[in-house]
This record gives structure tokens, sequence and C-alpha cells, in this order.
């Protein structure tokens, strides 16, 4: 009797009076309901921290570490971040990386961006075979790419200062011994390995361009100069600006081209900061030192990219 | 309280981050005790070395080392790259499995084991090992492979360097093959390069750092120098280091020396195989792991003497190179891997075998009067007793010390070196320039 009476002033309420947040309330959902979303989420965020977040703790504490790779690290504060700004060659390796990153973003993107450009012309035969000869040097191993390159730039029994003495008689070029040319070499290698690669981005974002665009420059008297910059170069922007970001954290951390094109020599002439950290790491068993110079590594890629980021405006609408 | 989904994401994150930070930081710490040890029965050996050639060897002497030991082995063995093979021990040792038992490790890449305690934490002192026959080894192939008076890996050469000539064409051309100094060998080969601009050695200005320093250590050690000195200091400012370089940089000059990318690869070949370098100073392993695969046609062409002594100093050979095995510790089978790696390698028809398949020298002093060694006839040599040589050598090798900062080393002198043979720097500022930069990058 009494669960009756209770139940029908409550019916009620739910059926005329109830306030908006009593409805809320009503239908809240069970407990397994809630965790429903975090749980198909949560593979994600298990192996993102796990793989990223970890690396990135662990890296810190070791950075404040002296370790030789076994064994308990010895804390050593900020000692190794002190060394690293006083040691030369970390100052040496972040020009190199600098060169790397000038090189890929003032050199490689516009390249990239000129071939998308003559690829993307109205009746060119053979379109698919030229993009494939671009691409290919990004899928042929680094490896072989070094392999050949330095059969090819040796000082004395390379085919390109054979090639230059024989038409020109010229003498030998220390393509890979002379710090300067070493340099250019691996920038040359560099330009030849990612401009294919970065074609088929701004190509995409090329063949996207709404024709009608071009038809109306046109006909408000635009040539192929101005149709380019004022029609093209906006409509690509936002492809512009992914290719520029990851072209500048993929140079900043260059590792394969020096490693086995040079060695980072002369010396260490051709050394990138990626090649900084493995060196200390895994030839003289410095890995918090290594550690360190990996975290400012990171904090610099990191900064510039989220200042690229905002400066082109990636991810906002336009 | 209620708990945002933000909140309870980054809950997530800090604890996920504690939780496997734990065991990373955990996996830094030493290695746990050892199982007790085997001390007979069958052994699975894990062995892990850069060469084929090893393999081969250690697979033959299983047969030996059972009736020499109280163990029954078999192998298992991985061939890795020598500079990897030192990185996946350690990666190991901090993974807590996956450890060899024994170890073949190239002398630069030992070195990084100097570091630290990593030597007697990953190795297996051999001086019990060696007991018996301790007054038999060659002392100086003790050095490279000793830390805190321990022995950590026993060498598998004696890599005495000798001058290697094309005979036949040294002949054609009137060139002696006996020279009082490389002084006299140098002024003959810039006469030679003169008139033929062929070369009667060369000096590596390549991408394999090693490789630079080593042409230029070879040299200095017969001169009686070395990069290190017996405590580990650096001592490459000195009269002898100064007085090698120089020479190096006035046959490079002169076109005596000719430059090279490396010493093995397809530029050496070609230089080979065209006839344009006569002559080299290599390690006695060079012969098959440098002329025969490069220039296999050039068999019966080829000698090997002793090499000239400098003006000033020093003696009639230099070493390079050299391999070390190890018994890696901290397992029930260490005490058995000690043993194989003793009776591989200590045995004294061992010793001759070595030489016979793989040409590396003997390390037990007696075997250098041993009669199948002193009268073995070397094809590729057309017919020369080269062992002889050697024999008349050995008691000359240079003692090589080394530091655990060999490898920043390697980077900083290859520089250097690459800079005084392109003439962008005098020897003493090389040198000088190179001993700075390393005491700036030194004890990291």
């Amino acid at each position: 009797m009494s669960s009756l009476a209770s139940a029908a002033p409550t019916a009620v309420i739910r059926g005329r009076t109830a306030p908006p947040g009593a409805a809320a309330r009503r239908t809240l959902p069970s407990a397994a309901t809630q965790r429903a979303p975090y749980l198909f989420i949560a593979p994600f965020y298990l192996l993102y921290v796990l793989f990223m977040i970890v690396p990135i703790v662990a890296a810190l504490f070791l950075s404040l570490t002296s370790w030789v790779g076994l064994g308990t690290p010895d804390f050593v504060g900020l000692r190794n971040y002190g060394n690293l700004l006083g040691d030369s060659s970390f100052w040496t390796a972040a020009g190199n990386s600098g060169l790397y990153v000038l090189v890929a973003v003032v050199l490689v993107v516009p390249c990239s961006l000129l071939i998308a450009q003559a690829l993307n012309a109205r009746g060119l035969r053979a379109r698919d075979l030229f993009r494939v000869t671009y691409f290919v040097p990004m899928v042929v191993s680094p490896i072989v790419v070094a392999l050949i390159f330095s059969m090819l730039l040796d000082t004395e029994y390379g085919l390109v200062n054979s090639f230059l003495h024989a038409a020109f008689g010229l003498p030998g070029v220390d393509w890979l011994t002379d710090p300067s040319w070493a340099r250019a070499s691996v920038s040359f290698v560099l330009l030849w390995r990612w401009v294919g690669y970065l074609t088929i981005f701004f190509l995409a974002g090329l063949q996207a361009v709404p024709r009608e665009l071009y038809e109306a420059a046109e006909l408000d008297g635009a040539g192929p100069v101005r149709s380019f910059t004022t029609v093209t170069l906006p409509a690509i922007k936002p492809v512009t600006a992914f290719v520029v970001v990851t072209s500048f954290i993929s140079a900043a951390q260059l590792f394969d081209e020096p490693y086995l094109l040079t060695g980072g020599g002369p010396g260490e002439s051709t050394l990138s900061l990626a090649m900084f950290v493995y060196r200390a790491a895994f030839e003289r068993q410095q890995f918090g030192y290594a550690a360190a110079a990996g975290v400012l590594l990171f904090v610099l890629v990191f900064a510039v990219s989220q200042l690229l980021n905002r400066a082109l405006q990636i991810g906002r609408a336009a | 309280m209620t708990i945002s989904r933000r909140d309870l994401l980054r809950s997530a994150l800090v604890l996920g981050s504690a939780a496997a930070l734990g065991p990373t930081v955990a996996g830094c710490a030493t290695r746990s005790a050892a199982a007790p040890p085997m001390t007979s029965g069958d052994v699975d050996l894990l062995f892990w070395t850069h060469d084929q050639g090893y393999i081969d060897f250690f697979s033959h002497a299983v047969e030996l080392a059972d009736r020499a030991t109280s163990y029954r082995y078999s192998l298992q063995p991985l061939q890795i790259a020598a500079d990897d093979l030192v990185t996946k021990l350690i990666a190991q040792a901090v993974a807590g499995r996956g450890m060899p038992d024994v170890a073949g490790l190239e002398t630069g890449n030992f070195a990084r084991l100097l570091r630290g305690d990593l030597a007697p934490e990953l190795l297996e002192p051999l001086d019990g090992a060696v007991a018996d026959v301790r007054d038999d080894l060659i002392e100086a192939r003790l050095a490279p492979f000793s830390r805190d008076g321990h022995l950590y890996a026993l060498d598998s050469d004696v890599p005495m360097v000798v001058y290697y000539r094309r005979d036949d064409v040294f002949a054609e051309l009137g060139i002696p093959t006996e020279f009082e100094s490389w002084e006299e060998l140098a002024r003959i080969g810039a006469k030679v390069h003169d008139k033929t601009g062929q070369s009667l050695g060369t000096v590596v200005t390549g991408t394999d750092l090693g490789q630079v320093v080593q042409q230029f250590w070879i040299p200095l050690l017969q001169r009686g120098g070395g990069l290190f000195d017996a405590d580990g200091e650096l001592s490459i400012e000195t009269p002898e280091a100064e007085e090698v370089l120089t020479f190096l940089v006035d046959g490079v000059q002169s076109g005596f020396l000719s430059t090279v990318s490396d010493v093995y690869g397809p530029a050496m070949q070609a230089a080979l195989k065209q006839g344009r370098i006569l002559g080299i100073a290599m390690p006695s392993w060079y012969e098959a792991y440098g002329l025969k695969p490069n220039v296999p046609e050039q068999a019966g062409a080829w000698r090997i003497g002793a090499l000239p002594p400098f003006e000033r100093g020093g003696g009639r050979t230099s070493v390079g190179g050299g391999t070390g095995f190890a018994a890696v510790t901290g397992s029930s089978r260490t005490a058995a891997s000690a043993d194989f790696v003793a009776a591989a390698y200590l045995d004294p028809d061992q010793q001759v075998r070595r030489f016979k398949d793989l040409g590396y020298l003997p390390t037990r002093r007696s075997a250098y009067q041993d009669q199948r060694l002193l009268t073995l006839e070397d094809d590729y040599l057309g017919g020369q007793r080269a062992f002889e040589v050697f024999a008349d050598l050995v008691d000359e090798a240079p003692a090589v010390y080394l530091s655990p900062d060999i490898q920043i080393l390697n980077t900083v002198l290859a520089g250097a070196l690459v800079d005084a043979y392109r003439g962008r720097s005098t020897p003493s500022q090389a040198l000088t320039q190179a001993a700075e930069t390393f005491r700036s990058q030194a004890d990291r």
C-alpha cells in the first residue's frame, strides 16, 4: 500500500512537473555504458603512453644521469646540458642540421612544387612514367643510395670525377672528403631523394584546384606566372604548409644520408644532430649525454614546429 | 567529486608513465645473480661473431673442446656486424636475456667496454683459463683486451703489419725489394709516381673513420708511438706522431702514397686492378680480406716483406686490428664458455690451423717455431714462405693500448688527418687540433 501511494505522486511528477534535469538523471547510463567510450579509445592512449610518453619521460630522466648502458645510472643533475652547451661538436652538428633544414625547406620544397606543376600540365605525355621516375629515389634503400653515390663521388676512381676530367680536363673534386663539398654532396642526395616524394603531395594539391579559378584568372588577363602566384599558391597553401612542416621535422632529424654517405665526416663536417645522439649513445656509451642531446633536439623541433603551425595556420579554416 | 573526461585521461597518462617508467629504469640496474655454474655435461653455446671464418673455425673446434674439457659442446652461431655486436650485447644485458655465451669482439669495439664497469659486468676474466700457457702468450696482444690486470678476451691473431708489393711490377720497373728505411722507399716512390703515375702505398681519406685513423696508427706504432699510452692517456702530441704524419703528408704530396676512400671496397679494387697501387703496408690478414677478394687474378704477383724502419727509430713491423674472444659472464654456462675459448684457441694444433684456414697468426710464441707453418708455401704470394717473414718479426710486434674514448679520437683525428693530407693544415696543427677537440669531448 505504501509503495503504491508513494509511486503515484512520483508518476505525476514524472509526467507533468519534473524539472529538465530530472529527466537526465532518470536516463543516466549504467557504469558499463559509461566506461565503454573510454575502453574504445583506450588502446590508442595505452600505446601512446607506452611508446611516446614513457620514452620521453625516460629520456628526460636519463638526461640527468651519467650511464654507460649497464649498471645503475648516476644522477648528475643538469651537468649533461651544461656540457652540451660547451661542446663544439654539438654546435657543429646543430649547424649542419640547420643547413639540412634550409636545404629541405628552401630548395627541396620549391623544386618539388615546380616539378609537380610541370607534371600537372595539360597534355603531358607519359605523366605516370615521370611520376614514378621522380618517386623511385624515395623507395630505394638508403644503403643502396649511399653505395651508389659513394662510388660515383669517389675522388680518385669515381665516375663523376672521371667524367669531369675526360670532358673538361678538370682535376678531381673531393666530393666526400672536403668539408664543403661533403656538405654539398649530402645536400644533393637529400634533394635527389626527397623531391619526388614531396612532389606527390603537391601534385595531389594541384589536382584539387578548381579549373574554373584558372579560367577566371585567364579571363582577367592573368598570364601563367600571375595565375601561379594568385591562384595556385593560395589554393595549395594547406598542402604547402604540411609539406614545409614535415620537411622541417624530417630534415632536423636527418640521419640516413650523412650516416651512410659520409659517416658524418670528414671530421664532423656533415654530422647531424640525430647522428650526434646516435654516436654518443651507441659508439661512445654516453647514454645520459645522448639523452640530453635528444631532449634538446626534441624541444627545438617541437618549438619550431609549433611556430610554423601557427605561422602557416595549419588546420585552421581559411 | 566528479571526474571529468580530461581529468581521467590525464590521470591515466601520469599513472601509465609512472608504471612503465619503473621497469624501464629498473632495467638499467645491474643484472641479477647467475644461476649455479655447470661443471660438466651437454652445453649449448650461443656464439656471436662478425666473421664467418670464425664460425667455421670454432665449429671445427667443438670436437677438440669436447676432448679437452668435461663438457660436450654444441654451437649456435650468429653473425653480426662488429659495431652492432657490442651494442646488441649491452642491450641484451639490460634486457636480462638473449645474451651470447661467447662473443668475438673486434678491438676498436672492445674499447667501448672499457667505459665504466662494462667489461667486468659483461665478461668473465680469462686469467684462470690461460694460466697454464700465460708465459707463452705474446704479451703485446694481451694489452688490448686487459683491464685492471685482468684479461677479458683472447686475441685471435697477432695482426703484424708487413709491406705487400707487386713483385712483378717492381721487377719490371727496376724497384729494389729491400729498403734501408721508409724515407728511402718514399724517395723511390716519388720518382716512380713522376714517371708512371703509380704509387707504392696508400692513406685512407674516406668515410670509414677507423680506417682513416688506422693508416696513421700503423706507422705510428711502428715508430714507437701510439694513440694512447699504457695508462689510456692520449699521446698524439708527440714528436713521433708529428714525424709520422709529416711523412705521410709528404708522401701524399709527392704521389708516393695514393689516397683511397677505403682499402677493401670498390675504389681500392679499381686501383689494384689498374695497377695504380703497387704496394701497401697492411696487417697479415689483408691478403685474405683485401687482396684475394679484390684481385684474385693477381695471384702469384704479390710478395710480402718486413716494413722498412723509420730513419729516426722504431721497429720493422706494426699491428692493426684484432678480434678478442670472450666468455660472457652471469650464466650457468660461463665456465664452460671460458674453457671452450681456451681449448679452441690455445691448443698448439689450433694455433697452426687458424693460420692455415684464416690467415690469423698464432698468439703463442712457441708456435712460431712450428715447422708446419715455417715450411708453408703461399700460392697467392708466388709460393713464398710467408710465415718465415712473420716469425722473424714477431718479437718486434708493438703493444697496443686502448681507451674507452677511442671512438671519440677516431672522429676528431680522422678529420684532422684528412685536413693534413689535403694541405688544409700542417701536421702539427692537425694533431694539436685533434687533441684539443678530443679533450673537450672525452669524459662526458
